[in-house]
């Protein structure tokens, strides 16, 4: 599903975000990205969905190389691909409803379809009655799940999480990492960076620690590490 | 039933345009107000080429016929004169009508007249003509001086040139004032477009990581930008339809020595290309200043 070969990454102004990094992850995995604040796990997120193109190296998602790819086939990329995004992306000017809806009308559902499918996502999330709200009345930790909401709602073959979490209190966030184990469970890939060490401990699965650009640690059935 | 894309670009247009009003109207407010100056500046190139036009329509070359001449010779000059390249109409001013119409002008009689002027009548055959182009006026003059039968030409020697010159500046002058509040209006519509696209930069950005092709975010934008335009340049269009048409109306009654321009086709012309004018800097500026968003 996804392989990184000898991937670096140097942003223009000189930061060394990733070093050398060698990666496999196979299809229907759930795999946690750990590591402290700045290793450069949200980097490595970019570069699958060509948010970011590597300096060296190579990216292949589904046997598609994103070094090589033209930038008109970006968007099928992306398509395939549902982003939890760390600083979650919404559209300022939509409402709820129409945030995740746009997920499904750039794939051309017909409206009634994204009708229905838009509220039992958003049920399913925790925000009916919120559907007409624009994100600058929403919580954070309501935000983030509108982004969830549209991450995972046209069935992705990957889901790509940063930290998707991170302004949830425990409730809201178990919450939210069963719709992911679910979505893995019917056979979607997951990748997300977290910090949460409670969540990474319980979940008990593969954990790539990230440190200073590097993968310092691979492991199936891992645990968060990082002890105080 | 499936995905109804210009229903949704509709949608779209609509809700940008409901949810950002002061944007919107800020864009509005700027096409019309540039074009209503665009549109008052043609008006007054059109008014000024009109005056020229006036002017100059009025200058002529009157050659005067030597006494001997027969009124057959006088017809073959008229001829000869027409067949000149530059001349645009010869007239024949006879010496009879002459002498009527300074008889008429001096309101007596014409029968006194010719007795009281000393039993001859003094006024010679007299050729009016005018060119095509009025530069033309003073080579013309001296090419039918040069003409056997002519005795004396005037054509307002020495104020020709001044004239000329006044109508030059005068046409000069419009074509000035059209050119600079088009360049004017052009970088205007186009800085109010490129804002209008670089505040929505985030969001489309936003749309490409989703997925969304660039057609898809394109789509909205130029029908957002197309209609702003359409808006700003039909209110511009009304407003320099009325204010021209009262103006004009004003100076006619007041200053009816001033010839203005009021000529139906022209108007309707002018106010067509405001409106289109609005259309397509909207639209296009909105595609161009999205180009660049859409490929970085
Ligand atoms: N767009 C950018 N331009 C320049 N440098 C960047 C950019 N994005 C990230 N960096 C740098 O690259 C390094 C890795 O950043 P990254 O965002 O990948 O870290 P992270 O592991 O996601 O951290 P966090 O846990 O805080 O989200 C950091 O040193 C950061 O300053
Ligand atoms: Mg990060």
């Amino acid at each position: 599903m996804i392989q990184l070969r000898n991937v670096s990454k140097i942003y223009p102004n000189g930061a060394r975000a990733l070093v050398d990094v060698n990666l496999k992850i196979d299809k229907g995995e759930f795999v946690f990205l750990v590591g402290p604040s700045g290793a450069g796990k949200s980097t490595l997120i970019k570069l699958f969905y060509r948010d970011e193109t590597p300096t060296r190296g190579q990216v292949q998602i589904n046997g598609k190389n994103l070094v090589r790819m033209k930038e008109r086939e970006v968007p099928y990329l992306r398509r395939s691909i549902g982003v939890i995004f760390q600083d979650f992306k919404l559209l300022p000017n939509k409402t709820v409803q129409e945030n995740v809806a746009f997920a499904l009308e750039v794939i051309g559902v017909s409206r009634k379809e994204v009708r229905t499918r838009t509220s039992n996502m958003l049920e399913l999330v925790g925000l009916a009655g919120k559907e007409n709200a624009f994100p600058t009345e929403l919580s954070g930790g309501e935000q983030q799940r509108v982004c969830v909401a549209r991450a995972i709602i046209n069935n992705p073959a990957l889901l790509v999480a940063d930290e998707p979490t991170g302004n949830l209190d425990p409730e809201t966030a178990w919450g939210i990492m069963d719709l992911l184990f679910n979505i893995n469970k019917r056979g979607t890939t997951v990748v997300m960076a977290t910090h949460a060490r409670a969540i990474v401990n319980k979940m008990q699965k593969r954990v790539i620690a990230i440190e200073n650009g590097r993968v310092a640690r691979d492991e199936e059935m891992g645990g968060y590490g990082y002890d105080v | 039933m499936t995905f109804n894309f210009p229903r949704y670009i509709l949608r779209e247009t609509g809700h940008s345009m409901k949810r950002n009003p002061w944007l919107s109207i800020a864009s509005v407010l700027t096409v019309m107000v540039s074009l209503i100056i665009l549109g008052f500046s043609i008006f007054f190139l059109a008014n000024a080429t009109n005056v020229a036009q006036s002017f100059e329509s009025q200058l002529e070359i009157a050659a005067f016929v030597k006494d001997d001449a027969t009124a057959d010779q006088v017809q073959t000059l008229q001829s000869r004169i027409q067949g000149m390249t530059g001349v645009s109409s010869v007239t024949i001013v006879t010496k009879e009508q002459a002498l009527a119409n300074f008889g008429k002008t001096m309101g007596g009689s014409q029968s006194n007249l010719v007795t009281d002027l000393g039993g001859t009548n003094p006024f010679p055959d007299k050729l009016t003509i005018k060119a095509t182009n009025p530069q033309d006026v003073e080579n013309l003059a001296s090419a039918i001086q040069a003409l056997p039968e002519i005795d004396i030409v005037r054509y307002g020697q020495g104020y020709v040139d001044k004239l000329l010159q006044f109508t030059k500046w005068l046409r000069w002058i419009g074509f000035g004032v059209v050119g600079a509040f088009t360049v004017a209006s052009v970088v205007l519509i186009s800085i109010n477009v490129k804002m209008n696209v670089f505040s929505k930069r985030r969001e489309i950005q936003i749309m490409k990581l989703v997925g969304a092709s660039n057609g898809f975010i394109r789509w909205p934008f130029l029908i957002e930008g197309l209609t702003l335009g359409l808006l700003g340049g039909g209110l511009a269009a009304l407003t320099v339809g009325m204010g021209y048409n009262w103006i004009t109306m004003y100076v006619q009654s007041t200053l009816t020595f001033l010839p203005v321009v009021r000529n139906i086709v022209l108007f309707r012309q002018v106010l067509g290309g405001l409106l289109l004018a609005g259309m397509a800097m909207g639209a296009v500026g909105s595609g161009v200043s999205l180009q660049k968003f859409l490929h970085s």
